[in-house]
Formats: structure tokens, sequence, C-alpha cells
């Protein structure tokens, strides 16, 4: 369970930075990227959260994943309080982002071996979740490769598996798919709906209107730093007005 | 926020992450090649190489035809005859006196003599004779203003003594005093006073070299391949982080330098001709002792300079950008070391506490066998003290949002 409260960012802005926004910040020196949003994501859901680039979207996950601390608000990640106990917060959590954010000069075994390291995993444990996973995404043949070496699908594949090594209740996606084709846009998917059978907390971030119809229970539209909608993908499709999805996006965010 | 309310201790993932990193480092071929390849090999041939032209340019020079134009041979024939008899001289009579400074300007010519017309009388008189030579003081070694001299100084002592014996004067009178040097310095003190300074001068620029490419690696790379997050979101805390890429920049630093003064010992094995007894004495100054102490001051060096080029690179968007930020800092290190080399700048008080020159100087005296200990506690205080700062300073700025996810 993932719970945010009145959750606001304000990053300061330097000269330059504030030149190059424009002259509506011109005499600002902060930008608030999330603007006091409040959701739940619950378990064995998958949450969307939609919006444009630059909506907030990276900068509200970043926070849940303690990366970030928030200017005001609070999130609570299975009751830890994200600044408080950032530590409790990050062993729960599998963090995605469409980079497959690999070392090169590692193997995939020992990419995920670091991975379950840092998450304190016993030898025991981790050899047989390691074995499930490799069994599952087919990895074995290139587990000893170097990753430069690697294709890119074998590579996604390594990144799953040291997201998900760990086993944990919470998985974050940051626009798992961008910039990915579409064979491995359907392997990460699958991830995402596999993860949800789990049982797992899944809060899943991107632009795309088609992912969120595939996947999502519940959503969230976020639009410069401010939620527009935060309810079940029914009821969205249910208070509809418009013939398609982007259409309705734009039509309830037209006037932001 | 308390730098240390994370602190990971219990788990010790610092040490996974420095496992990680140096199984990473020791991966690519260019931390390698600087942290290997370039002290190992490239010191002892660069070492043999100056030694060896330097040594064929001197010889040359000693060997070297001079070439000597002398006017006014008929007011000082006795003189002429002194140059003609000269080893490896030859004497061009016939170049115009007009052309001389072109000629000399050219090295076509060596030197000319300028003999005056009152030579003679002025000798005779007891007098001073005047003589003026001619030549060019970019020559290598000073060969020909040497040798020049040599057969003046042969020529004016035998008209002196010419002089006293008609006078019935004892050479004292001239020469009052009876002088004799003796040096109470070991051959260990004028080879560290001489070399002394050269040796910290590499393994400090090498101590920065070896952390300047892990340290880039482990900072800006980690940024630009979008790895930071996948740690950044693990249970290690910043100061995990920081510690473990820390320790593997510090160790591929310290290691440099030590593979460095490694190759200056396998370098001066290289050189030819050393004398035996110069030898021997570079030898105990190599010893286990020295090079111990030595190297403990490499470790704080190379803890400051981990930290400070950590920061920054973490500091910087890409490889690129932390490259253009950490290149002036080769000048910024090298001056002080530079510094440490010149003559009369000694280890006191005050230097010890001035990093980086304060290890040129200490080393210096330290290969010289005279360090003293108060100044070599103040030089550690310093140093460990510098790192102290650069660490924390590291630590602030992986604790910094606006550093961390610069863009």
């Amino acid at each position: 369970m993932i719970q945010v409260q009145n959750l606001t960012k304000d990053f300061s802005l330097n000269k330059k930075q504030r030149r190059e926004l424009g002259n509506e910040y011109k005499d600002s020196k902060t930008l608030r990227a999330v603007d006091d949003i409040s959701f739940e994501c619950e378990p064995g859901k998958i949450f969307g959260l939609l919006g444009p680039n630059g909506a907030g979207k990276t900068t509200t996950l970043r926070m849940i994943a303690t990366m970030l601390k928030p200017t005001s608000g609070t999130i609570s990640v299975l009751n830890y309080d994200s600044v408080s106990q950032g530590q409790k917060v990050r062993e729960q959590i599998g963090f995605m982002t469409g980079q497959t954010a690999l070392y090169d000069r590692l193997t995939p075994a020992e990419m995920v071996r670091y991975i379950a390291d840092l998450h304190g995993m016993e030898k025991v444990t981790f050899q047989k979740r390691k074995n499930h996973l490799f069994d599952i995404l087919d990895m074995h043949d290139f587990a000893d490769r170097r990753i430069a070496r690697l294709s890119s699908g074998m590579k996604q594949k390594t990144s799953i598996a040291r997201t998900i090594i760990h086993d944990p209740p919470i998985m974050i996606f940051d626009e798992p798919t961008s910039g990915l084709d579409v064979m491995t846009s359907r392997a990460i998917m699958d991830l995402i709906r596999s993860c949800k059978d789990d049982g797992k907390t899944v809060i899943f971030s991107t632009h795309r209107m088609g992912e969120v119809n595939q996947i999502c229970d519940n959503i969230a539209i976020i639009y410069k730093g401010k939620l527009f909608f935060n309810d079940t993908l029914d009821h969205f499709k249910a208070e509809m007005t418009q013939p398609t999805f982007e259409d309705e996006f734009i039509y309830r965010v037209g006037d932001a | 926020m308390n730098l240390f309310t994370e602190w990971g201790m219990p788990k010790m993932k610092f040490l996974t992450i420095a496992k990680k990193e140096i199984i990473d480092i020791t991966r690519d071929r260019r931390t390698i090649m600087m942290m290997i390849v370039v002290p190992l090999l490239l010191v002892p041939v660069l070492m043999g190489t100056v030694f060896k032209i330097t040594m064929s340019q001197a010889e040359k020079a000693s060997e070297k035809q001079l070439k000597v134009r002398f006017i006014g041979q008929q007011y000082a024939p006795n003189l002429y005859s002194a140059f003609m008899n000269m080893e490896k001289t030859i004497m061009l009579d016939q170049i115009p006196a007009d052309s001389i400074p072109t000629y000399i300007q050219e090295e076509y010519l060596d030197a000319a003599i300028y003999i005056d017309s009152d030579y003679q009388s002025e000798i005779d008189k007891d007098g001073q004779a005047k003589i003026t030579i001619k030549y060019k003081g970019t020559d290598s070694f000073g060969i020909t203003k040497d040798r020049i001299r040599s057969v003046l100084k042969e020529s004016e002592i035998e008209i002196i003594s010419q002089r006293m014996d008609r006078l019935h004067l004892k050479p004292e009178i001239v020469k009052a005093y009876n002088v004799t040097f003796e040096d109470v310095a070991s051959d260990q003190e004028k080879l560290g006073k001489f070399a002394g300074g050269w040796l910290p001068y590499i393994f400090i620029i090498f101590g920065f070299m070896g952390a300047m490419y892990p340290a880039l690696d482990l900072g800006a790379g980690e940024k630009e391949r979008g790895t930071l997050e996948t740690i950044l979101s693990s249970p290690a805390t910043r100061l995990d982080i920081v510690l473990g890429k820390f320790l593997v920049v510090m160790l591929a630093a310290f290691l440099t330098a030590f593979i460095a003064l490694g190759g200056m010992a396998v370098g001066i094995q290289r050189i030819p001709d050393i004398p035996p007894e110069i030898l021997t004495v570079i030898n105990d100054v190599l010893s286990f002792r020295t090079i111990g102490l030595m190297m403990t001051l490499v470790l704080p060096v190379a803890a400051f300079f981990s930290a400070l080029l950590l920061g920054l690179s973490i500091y910087a968007k890409s490889f690129k950008e932390a490259q253009s930020i950490v290149a002036p800092l080769n000048i910024v290190i090298i001056f002080p070391a530079i510094i440490g080399t010149l003559p009369g700048m000694e280890l006191n008080g005050m230097t010890a506490l001035i990093p980086i020159l304060n290890v040129s100087l200490a080393s210096k005296d330290i290969i010289a066998g005279v360090i003293n200990p108060v100044y070599m506690g103040e030089v550690y205080i310093s140093l460990f003290g510098f790192a102290g700062l650069a660490i924390f300073w590291c630590v602030k700025m992986f604790n910094r949002e606006k550093t961390i996810f610069r863009s």
C-alpha cells in the first residue's frame, strides 16, 4: 500500500533556469513540480499515473522511492514514512525506468547478485529466486556474458531480473516502455501484470493512453504538478465525454 | 539532516558497493592502462630515455671541435699558440673580422677572441691586458666558455708567476687562504635534496591521475548510464554509496602512486653507467622504511584527491562535463608539487601545513633521512584534515538533490 497525502515538491531555480523558463518564472525563486496531490495505491492493483512529459510523474515516483524529499506532505509505503524511514521504504520497493540502467562491465548474474546483496538477501534465498527468475526469463544462456555484449532484449530481461530479484511488495515503474520496441514493451507489460497477479502494489507512470487502458485498475491524471482525476479506470471510461482517451485527457486538462 | 542518521554500518553495504566497483573498474581497459601500464612501463622508459639523451648530449658537447677566430695574434703570439695547442680546437683565421658576429650567431663559429693592440705593453708594465671574447651563450652545457676560460687561466697563471718571480714574491702573497671544504652531508642526504623533490612529484601526479578516471566513471559515468537511480532506490544509504565509491577511487589512486614508485625503481636500474656508489645510495633510499614512510603520506593525499574528484564528478551532468571540470585541476595540483622541487624550499612549521607542497617537501627530507618528527606530525594533521574536509564535502554533494539530479 502506498498513501500519498498533500504532496508538494518545489525545486529552487537559478538565474539561468529562470531565463530558460521564460517570463512566467522571471521573479520566481522556485518551480512547483508537484502541487498538493493525494492518492492511494492498493496491493494487487495497478495504479497508473498518467500525464505528459514534465507533468511531475517522475518527481512523484522519485519521492515515493525516497530519492527526493517532499517540500510538504507525506508518503507512506507499507506504513513506513518516506522521510524518516527512508531505508525501510527502499527495502520494500523495486524501481524500474525506461533505461535499462545496467552496468556494462558486469554480467547479468553479477548484476542481480549486486542488487540482492544491497537488499541483504540470504545466499540460499537469493539462489532460489535467481534460478526461478532466470528460468522464466530464459536467461541462463547469457547469465555470464558481459552486459555490454548483450542484445537489447537480453538487457531488458536483465533489467527486469534485477528489479524483482528481492521480490519487493511494492513496484514502481517510471515510463518503463519509453523508447522500447514492441516486443520488449510487451515483455514489460507482462511483467507489470504478473506483479499484480502476485498481489504486489504497482504504480506505473506513462504518457501513453493505450497502455493505461490495457493494464490499469486505478488512474490519476497529473498535469503541471496537479491531479485532475483520481479514481478507477472504469469510472474514467464511464465519465468520458470525448470519443478517445487522448481527446478526453486534453479536454480535462484543457483549462489548466 | 544529519549525514550519519542513515548510516548502514551493521550491514556494511558500502563494502558491497566497493566490491562491485572494484570488479567494474578492473574490467575497464582505460583504468588498467592508467593504473598499471602507464606508471609501470612509461615511467621507466621515460626516465631511461631522458637520462640517455642527456648523457649523449653532454658527451657530444665535450667531444665537440671548438672553432675559434683569434683577432690580434700578432700582439699575443704565445696566447695564440696556446689556443692552437688546445685539444679539439680549430683556428679559423680566414673568417673576415666583420662577419664574425654573423658566423657566431649562425653557429659556424663558436668563439672569437679579440686582443688589444697594447696587449704586450700592458703585460710588460705589470698592467692588465684587455681580452674580449664573443660567443653564443645558448650552447649546451657552457662548454665553449669553460674551455676558453681554462686556456686563458693557464696563460694568466704563467704571466703572474713570472711577475712574482721577478719581484721575488711568494705565491702566498696573492693567496692568503688555504681553504678546504669538507662536506658532512651523507650521500643519501645529497641525493635526497637533489632528487628527493622529483619522487613525490611523480607519485602526486600519478596518484591524481589514478583517481581521476575511476572518480569520473563512478560519479558522472553512473549518472550518464542511469544506474545511479538503481542504487539510490536500493536500501543502501547515500553515505554507503559515497563511502563505497570513495574507497575504490582511493585504492586506485594509492595503487597507481605505488606502482609509479615501482616504475621509478625499475627505471633507475635501467639507467646505464650509474656509478656503483650512487647506486648503493639509491638502493638505500628505496628501502622498505623510506618507501613505507612515503606511502603513509600518499594515503591521505589519495584520500583528498579521491573525495575531491568524486564530489566534482557527481556534480557534473555527464562524463564529458566532468572531464572539463577536472582537467584544470591537473595544473592546480602540479603547481605546489613543482614549488616543492625548487632549491631553498624547506619543510618548516608553515610549509608543513600546505597540502601537496608538504608532501613534496616531507618526501625530500624522508629520502635524505633528516625528517623532523614534529613537522611530519604537522604534515599528517594537515593532510588528514584536508582529506576529511574533502570527504565531508563529497558526502554533502551526494546528499544534495540538486547535484544528484542535476540536468
